[in-house]
């Protein structure tokens, strides 16, 4: 009876197994699944009464506590658009933008989610973005090649996904004044907000080089109607050299 | 203690098929990865062209094709779909597949199951507007919407319009590791019949990861060697 007693109990067992090992494969899709789904069109709107996208950034963004030869250059930048030299060269010659400017920017940008892969796609003139969520490391300081938008790994907590960002092209700046350089290390937080409705993103930048203290700030972005498509923003140099705005294509 | 047993074994028998044919029903296949084209991949017939496209003037089309690449516009589709490596994404809802490339643009957006937007209101761009839907194992992509903009070539001859048509169909070969897409071009201004030609892209290791390759306008001396005689000595 004992004997039998433990057959049974290891028949159910093995049995139990079995089924669960069989359903395993079934099961998988939805163990796998993100926590939460980003996927969709994403917009900034003026939900602070900035009046324009750069009124919204002076009303949310804090100033980026800066290294003072950082701080002389953004007076330097200041003093020229003063002088009515608004457009940055590079916006004039349509050259590649550099992470996090399409983030701020007022077209719309779109996220498409795998299991393995977050990735952030700009209608304006950049590359795509591609978070990795599938465990890897950053790759060795050595092997890595910098890029405009950095190498990008993210893990799930909660609800929310944190991005660890590092290798980044230097040239670039962030919203309050601060510069991106080799070094520059940024962590950013997505958590959707209102049902899904809204999607915040807080961005910590840091830099020894740069920053006196990390330069920290969020965006809020409205998620377009389901019914809406990406867009292409072109960029055309070639029309403004004809219209005279730009001369030269000498770098400054 | 026997019934007991058989109750849980049928018990999760019975979660499970239901649970497999929930998935089965929802279940696609994977496109999902980078892939590559190779010497190989290629399988292009001329094309049959209408004698108003015959009669294109060759010259200003590569005038055109320079100028779209020394200012860096969107180079768009066909082009893209010949860049290798590339990349799909299938996003987890079902309801969207890009493909993104190495060159910077702003890749294609793939919407399965719903219909093209107004012809009226919509902009063209140059990888034109795409809705997809699954035909068993085939992905099968409906794309119209097309700009004049950037590299029109079509492979085999031909030039992408505003009235250019274009259905894909994407099918996984050899377990998955090879990807099939067939193209078929119709534009009744530049091809006397549909053109049809077929890409077989290969798939690249899991954990590759894609390099960008830039473009720079402002580039005086790759302006001045995009524009000037071969062998022109530019610094």
């Amino acid at each position: 009876m004992l004997f039998e007693s433990k057959t049974i109990v290891r028949s159910r067992h093995a049995a139990v197994a079995l089924a669960l090992l069989t359903c395993g494969t079934c099961s998988f899709a939805q163990s796998a699944a993100s926590p939460a789904d980003f996927s969709g069109s994403w917009e900034r709107r003026d939900d602070v009464g900035g009046g324009s996208f750069g009124g919204i950034l002076e009303k949310i963004i804090p100033k980026a506590v800066l290294k003072p030869e950082f701080i002389e250059a953004n007076r330097r930048e200041a003093a020229r658009q003063q002088a009515g030299d608004v457009v940055a060269f590079s916006s004039k010659w349509c050259q590649t933008f550099h992470y996090p400017f399409f983030m701020q920017h007022s077209a719309a940008w779109h996220i498409v989610q795998t299991t393995d892969e977050l990735i952030q796609i700009p209608e304006v003139h950049t590359f795509a973005r591609h978070i990795y969520l599938d465990g890897r490391k950053h790759p060795d300081p050595a092997a890595l090649v910098p890029n405009v938008n950095g190498h990008s790994i993210g893990k799930w907590q909660g609800n929310s996904l944190l991005v660890d960002t590092i290798g980044f092209v230097p040239g670039g700046g962030t919203p309050g004044g601060g510069r991106i350089g080799p070094a520059t290390h940024l962590t950013e937080t997505f958590t959707l907000l209102d049902a899904g409705k809204k999607l915040q993103v807080t961005f910590t930048w840091e830099d020894p080089s740069i920053f006196l203290k990390p330069h920290t700030y969020n965006f809020t972005y409205y998620k377009s109607a389901p019914d809406s498509y990406a867009l292409e923003d072109y960029c055309h140099a070639d029309e403004a050299t004809q219209s005279g705005s730009v001369v030269e294509p000498k770098q400054q | 203690m026997n019934r007991k047993l058989t109750e849980i074994v049928v018990a999760i028998a019975i979660s499970c098929f239901a649970a497999s044919a929930q998935q089965a029903k929802s279940a696609v296949p994977d496109l999902n990865g980078y892939w590559a084209l190779q010497d190989d991949s290629r399988n292009v017939p001329r094309s049959k062209l209408t004698a108003q496209a015959a009669n294109t003037n060759q010259d200003e089309l590569a005038k055109h094709d320079m100028q779209e690449i020394r200012w860096c516009h969107w180079y768009g589709v066909p082009y893209l779909m010949g860049t290798s490596p590339l990349q799909i994404a299938q996003n987890l809802t079902g309801r969207e597949i890009a493909i993104i490339f190495s060159t910077r643009n702003p890749g294609r957006h793939i919407y399965l199951d719903t219909p093209h937007p107004n012809s009226g209101t919509y902009d063209a761009t140059s990888t034109g507007h795409s809705i997809g839907k699954w035909e068993g194992e085939t992905l099968v992509v409906d794309t119209v919407g097309f700009s004049e903009e950037g590299l029109t070539a079509i492979p085999g001859g031909g030039r992408r319009t505003k009235n250019s048509h274009l259905v894909e169909r994407f099918r996984l070969l050899r377990n998955g590791n090879q990807l099939s897409v067939v193209f078929t071009w119709t534009d009744s201004k530049t091809f006397a019949e549909p053109h049809i030609y077929e890409f077989r892209y290969f798939r690249l290791p899991k954990g590759f990861e894609m390099s960008n390759v830039d473009c720079d306008p402002a580039d005086e001396a790759r302006a001045k060697f995009l524009l000037s005689p071969p062998g022109t000595q530019i610094p």
